[in-house]
């Protein structure tokens, strides 16, 4: 199948790799403009509390200081990700609701004078009781954190598919299992930073943030501008996981500071500032009930959530909806409850990281298939395998899954592992354990209602034909979609990658798409540059025809040569060709445009998990661990992925290892903790534990063939499912290693030190 | 060590630096630190900043050859040192053979650890041109990557090893 | 992240180093390789007036056997000189593995040893090894040299003995009859993590006759501090699993750990007792390792 390609199916270098490995590759905070000021964001050091009056005189004072500005120099207007939770404002205008939270901005000449300044700032507080803890602040009597939000509910989700009640009374056993996620944090390695200068009366914004299109939306809303007069830009982005695509503080306050001082202002985050804006990782406290037959199929699931949203929404009622809505894509069942209440607490606010809501209630569900399995004495793998949803199906929800290679990835990772040799072999305190996982290859639905499309793009190729420059809204966060977005448009015109040159992720210069988010650029970006690569070959086939003395139709172009099929030694170049086209007609351009079909049920929330295609993953992990101290050792993993047709094989296996490496630190090692008063206590990079190049196992990346109809050439994603399994995958190794089932992310040392503890 | 004073008393010291083997000459407070003066004032910004406190490798230059994190070492200390950071490895237009593995190996993908990295592997083979895997890993424990798991990273520093 | 204001000075002789530090007074600190410092201040815990650099004082970056002495570290000598030693590598390697242990490769080709002890971060990984081979430490001021042993020198988390005006310029290794040492760090990751738990031992042995235990332990009191009770359990006694572990238990509860984010007081003392046990072992069988 992939013989047939030339561009795609190919390992083809990085069409960024020499700018970053030479470090000419300029981020954000790399960037300087003339006569330009730098800025911070002041963040508040109480998690609760009203704020009185903010006296900022001395600080504009400091020489060297251009402005301050608080809630008075900004429009009140609220924003937030989520339409349907606008709770956000530029700064805080009449109370802060944690530890971090948007109080004022300084701009000033240079960083030493900005931190000075900011000191300087007085704001009188009256504190308020905060509560740091959903259930706590569910209760009645707890501190009321919005008026909005009555009970500190901030989203509370009932659905009911088919008949659990009556599933469970049917099933040969029912179980139910209980088990907690942690508060974690994306933490790419590029803090957050935001360029703002105006000319006249438009705005122009550099900032490294995962979608320019969302950013300028929000932007204009809240500044009251036409879009039009909004240009976001993103350069290169160190990573983002989710966590930049929320605009953070940055993004508005250097906006208005730059209007303020006629001046470009440049704002950037340190490590616990980045800690403190979050948006990542809900917690979620999860109850599973199940109900099997006797062979382990499953008959119905309850799942019952409550998750911890921080203070702020952003795009966390999304991650509420998506943290029950794909449970039901892996394995097919008829009967399915999702109860999920999202409750606002005095910290920092939640978001989308990779995995959007879905890693944790994979971690439990897969924990706790693992528990019903040694129950009914069925190896946990072939209880799966039994359960494993078939390609052509649809879900209780109504979610279409067209291909799907869950029960062929499960096969292949069993055979390569060596599972049926190790499973209830190994020694005592070496184990080994699997999960599986999947996600949408793009959601069916914008984040806001919208009728644009989801993804547009746009071919020109250049006078003399030899280059042709693609311009995307798609953003390059080090996934590799400038990449293989080039090798896609490359394919569709018949063209060569080495060739191609991308403007991606300007709002002037690029086309519109959504952005980096939900996985889902391959697919959607891809079928718009698709659509656009073909429409440049039909006209250079054309062109051609004209040239040759033959109809277009008797013509393909392959690798930049035009042939006729027929007879491949009669050829004209590409570059012939669109040179001529150019002569004639003017600028050689061709269009492309996605927008996902209609999709998904008619019940509240349904449009979040519909996607035109599934990815499904296994993962096996081997663990080691020391029985005295709890210490865990992963010693080998191995993921076996459908993701569709994978464009470039390499930096989709590097896409499949990081995404185990974070699953992996996001089970034994990383937590962000507060203290009693909501301050954060490890908002670095010491002691928020990031796995290091000691820490990390070889891990095995393989795939299964599938193609999926509803995609360009097939593809799917892999960017997030790929961390999807792997926190059920780890615990499931743990509890074969040690007898002991731990409930609670992260699985630490101390933690299974305790569970060994009172085993005995 | 010469200073001077300015007229609200602020001191400032006249330091010539070694960067690349080029020398820079500037007249900076004491309290610069060597990863804002590379950035700041010679806009040489491929060092980066991750965390500012020496956790995470992004700011490493090669201090004598020896990776040291700049974000904690001030440019009065830097003094009379040999500086090298990414921009200093490769040559002219030619990449260093460690920078061409990273690159063929799929070993980049957000990029900004990589200078880090590739100074840090740039110094273990110069001392160490045939390294073990496991002290590959040693030295880059100190250079945090959130992207690659490492994996291809060690591929490309092997590779990079196996053909010197 | 910022730095404050402060005068540096740079020194020529560890006299004009001394002399700098009298003069100005208590608002002057000792600048070795600034891992330490400089982040302190950075978060504001610190702010001193003045650095004195002890950058031209190479003198005291180097490590010497001397006769009728024992082994020379000099104060301003960095974690990877220590790891690199040959010096040490062929006398004493367990000081080698705890100095690897430190925190990752760049900081430890700048973090000094001297900078390490007057830090005092309860859980740094040289002092208990030092301490269990009886290190000396030399501190020099305008008034004269004193030398104290490096156990007496601490005085809490963040504090030690130093008086105002002295700079610690040496850590002696005084000649001894041991015939084995280790370190063994528990942390929480493989590199760049404070230690939860750090056991250093060194024995005397006669064939299975244990004729002189040090344990040292780190991160489980607000200072590190000697494992007395332990030590006594297993000296002039010949030893086993069963003593070893007994050693284990008393050093356990003689620490006096607390509960933080990186583990809990019951933890800590458990894992006292795994690594008291362990360090022994191999103390025992492998010698200075």
């Amino acid at each position: 199948m992939s013989d047939n390609y030339t561009q795609i199916g190919k390992s083809v270098t990085r069409i960024d790799a020499l700018e970053k490995v030479t470090g000419r590759a300029k981020y954000t905070a790399d960037m300087k403009f003339p006569n330009m000021l730098v800025g911070k964001l002041l963040l508040s050091p109480h998690a609760h509390a009203r704020i009185i009056n903010i006296d900022t005189s001395e600080a504009e004072k400091l020489p060297g200081v251009k402005a301050v500005i608080t809630h008075r120099d900004v429009p009140d207007k609220k924003y937030g990700l989520s339409p349907a939770r606008w709770d956000e404002n530029i700064f805080c205008i009449d109370k802060v609701r944690y530890v971090g939270d948007k109080v004022a901005a300084v701009a000033a000449i240079d960083e030493e004078t900005v931190y000075k300044a900011l000191k300087l700032i007085k704001v009188d507080y009256e504190v308020l009781p905060a509560v740091f803890d959903p259930f706590e602040a569910m209760k009645e009597g707890a501190p009321q954190i919005f008026d909005i939000y009555p009970g500190n509910i901030n989203t509370e989700i009932h659905q009911h598919f088919g008949d659990v009640d009556q599933a469970f009374k049917e099933a040969y056993y029912v179980r139910t299992d209980r088990l907690d996620g942690q508060r974690t944090y994306q933490c790419p390695l590029e803090p957050h930073a935001t360029i703002a200068y105006w000319e006249g009366s438009r705005v122009t914004v550099y900032s490294s943030i995962q979608s320019v299109h969302y950013l300028q939306y929000y932007l204009a809303q809240v500044f009251g501008l036409k879009m039009g007069d909004v240009r976001v830009v993103k350069t290169y982005i160190g990573g983002g996981f989710g966590g930049k695509m929320d605009p953070s503080g940055l993004d508005f306050a250097s906006v208005a500071l730059a209007k303020k001082t006629g001046r470009p202002v440049k704002m950037f985050f340190d490590r616990e500032d980045m800690f403190y804006n979050n948006r990542g990782r809900h917690a979620q406290f999860m109850n599973f009930t199940t109900g099997v037959t006797k062979e382990g199929k499953i008959l119905g699931v309850h799942a019952d959530f409550v998750m911890d949203g921080g203070a702020y929404t952003g795009l966390g009622v999304a991650s509420a909806y998506y943290a029950g809505a794909l449970l039901t894509i892996l394995y097919d069942f008829e009967n399915y409850k999702f109860d999920m209440y999202r409750v606002v607490t005095n910290l920092p606010g939640c978001g989308a990281q990779r995995g959007h809501g879905q890693p944790q209630p994979r971690f439990a569900f897969e924990s706790h298939l693992d528990n019903i399995a040694e129950h009914l004495g069925i190896d946990p793998l072939e209880m799966r395998i039994l359960n494993a949803r078939k390609p052509g199906t649809m879900t209780v929800q109504g979610f279409k899954v067209d291909s799907y290679g869950l029960k062929e990835a499960m096969e292949k990772a069993r055979d390569i592992s060596g599972w049926r040799d190790k499973k209830g072999k190994l020694p005592p305190g070496q184990g080994i354990g699997m999960g599986n996982g999947g996600f949408v290859s793009g959601a069916g639905y914008a984040i806001y209602r919208t009728d644009l499309p989801h993804s547009v793009a746009t071919i020109k190729v250049t006078d003399d034909g030899t280059s042709a420059i693609l311009y995307t809204g798609a953003i390059e966060i080090g996934q590799g979609s400038d990449t293989v977005l080039c090798q896609m448009a490359a394919e569709a015109m018949g063209y060569r990658y080495e060739d191609m040159k991308i403007v991606a992720g300007d709002t002037d210069l690029a086309a519109h798409d959504l952005g980096a988010y939900a996985s889902r650029q391959t697919l959607m970006s891809g079928a718009a540059v698709k659509q656009a690569g073909e429409e440049v070959k039909k006209l250079i086939l054309e062109t051609a025809a004209g040239m040759m003395d033959v109809s277009a139709g008797e013509l393909d172009c392959r690798d930049g040569i035009v042939f006729v099929k027929s007879n491949p030694q009669i050829t004209k170049t590409f570059a012939e060709a669109a040179r001529t086209y150019f002569v004639k007609h003017g600028q050689l351009i061709g269009r492309g445009s996605y927008r996902p079909p209609k999709l998904g049920g008619v019940h509240k929330g349904s449009a979040v998990g519909t996607s035109p295609a599934y990815s499904a993953a296994t993962q096996v992990a081997e663990v080691e661990i020391d029985r005295e101290t709890g210490e865990v050792q992963v010693k080998e993993a191995w993921d076996v992925h459908d993701c569709g047709f994978v464009i470039n094989p390499a930096l989709l296996h590097a896409q499949v290892h990081g995404a185990f490496y974070m699953g992996m630190g996001e089970s034994i090692w990383e937590e962000v903790l507060f203290d009693q008063n909501g301050k954060l206590i490890n908002g670095n990079l010491a002691e928020y534990r990031l796995p290091t190049a000691l820490d990390m196992p070889p891990v095995a990346s393989e795939l299964v063939d599938t193609v999926d109809p509803n995609a360009p050439w097939g593809v799917k994603e892999v960017g997030e499912g790929a961390t999807t399994p792997t926190m059920g995958c780890i615990s499931n190794a743990i509890y074969d290693a040690i007898g002991v089932r731990v409930k609670s992310l992260p699985i630490t040392y101390e933690k299974i030190w305790r569970a060994l503890k009172e085993k005995k | 060590m010469l200073a001077i004073v300015d007229d609200n008393g602020v001191k400032r010291y006249l330091v010539t630096l070694n960067i690349n083997g080029d020398s820079y000459t500037r007249v900076v407070k004491a309290n610069t630190l060597l990863v804002n003066f590379l950035r700041e004032e010679l806009n040489l910004t491929g060092t980066k900043k991750g965390c500012e406190l020496g956790d995470c490798g992004s700011c490493t230059v090669l201090m004598d050859g020896k990776p040291v994190n700049s974000c904690i070492v001030l440019v009065m200390e830097a003094e009379g040192h040999e500086i090298t950071t990414i921009e200093g490895v490769a040559q002219n237009d030619k990449l260093d053979r460690v920078q061409e593995s990273f690159v063929e190996h799929a070993a980049i993908q957000c990029g900004y650890c990589t200078p880090g990295m590739v100074l840090s592997a740039k110094a273990l083979l110069t001392k160490n041109p045939h390294p073990t895997e496991h002290e590959i890993r040693e030295a880059i424990a100190g250079n945090l990557c959130r992207c690659t798991g490492y994996v291809n990273i060690v591929k490309a520093i092997l590779a990079a090893a196996g053909e010197q | 992240m910022n730095l404050p204001d402060f005068d540096y000075c740079m020194p020529d002789s560890l006299q004009d180093a001394c002399s700098l530090l009298a003069e100005k007074g208590p608002g002057a600190m000792v600048l070795a390789g600034g891992t330490d410092l400089l982040n302190k201040m950075k978060h504001g815990l610190l702010a001193p007036a003045a650095l004195i650099s002890l950058k031209k004082l190479d003198q005291l970056a180097s490590i010497d056997y001397v006769p009728g002495k024992g082994v020379v570290i000099g104060a301003r000598a960095t974690h990877n000189t220590i790891v690199n030693s040959a010096l040490l590598q062929k006398m004493y390697p367990s000081v080698c593995e705890a100095a690897h242990h430190m925190a990752n490769n760049q900081v430890r080709n700048v973090g000094t040893i001297g900078g390490n002890i007057a830090n005092a971060v309860p859980s740094a990984d040289l002092p208990p090894i030092l301490i269990a081979l009886g290190a000396l430490i030399t501190l020099v001021s305008t008034k004269g040299e004193r030398v104290i042993p490096l156990e007496d020198f601490f005085a809490g988390p963040g504090k030690t003995h130093l008086s105002q005006g002295e700079i610690l310029t040496a850590i002696v290794i005084p000649d001894n009859s041991f015939t084995g040492s280790t370190y063994i760090k528990f942390g929480l990751r493989r590199s760049g993590a404070l230690a939860v738990v750090g056991v250093a031992v060194a024995l005397e042995m006669d064939g299975q006759t244990c004729k002189n235990a040090r344990i040292a332990l780190g991160a489980v009191a607000p200072v590190p501090m000697r494992a007395q009770q332990a030590e006594a359990v297993i000296t002039g006694k010949t030893v086993n699993d069963d003593l070893l572990e007994e050693a284990g238990v008393c050093a356990a509860t003689e620490c006096k750990p607390i509960s933080d984010i990186r583990g809990s007081e019951e933890y800590r003392r458990d894992m006292v007792r795994v690594f008291t046990k362990r360090a022994l072992r191999k103390a025992i069988n492998e010698g200075h390792v």
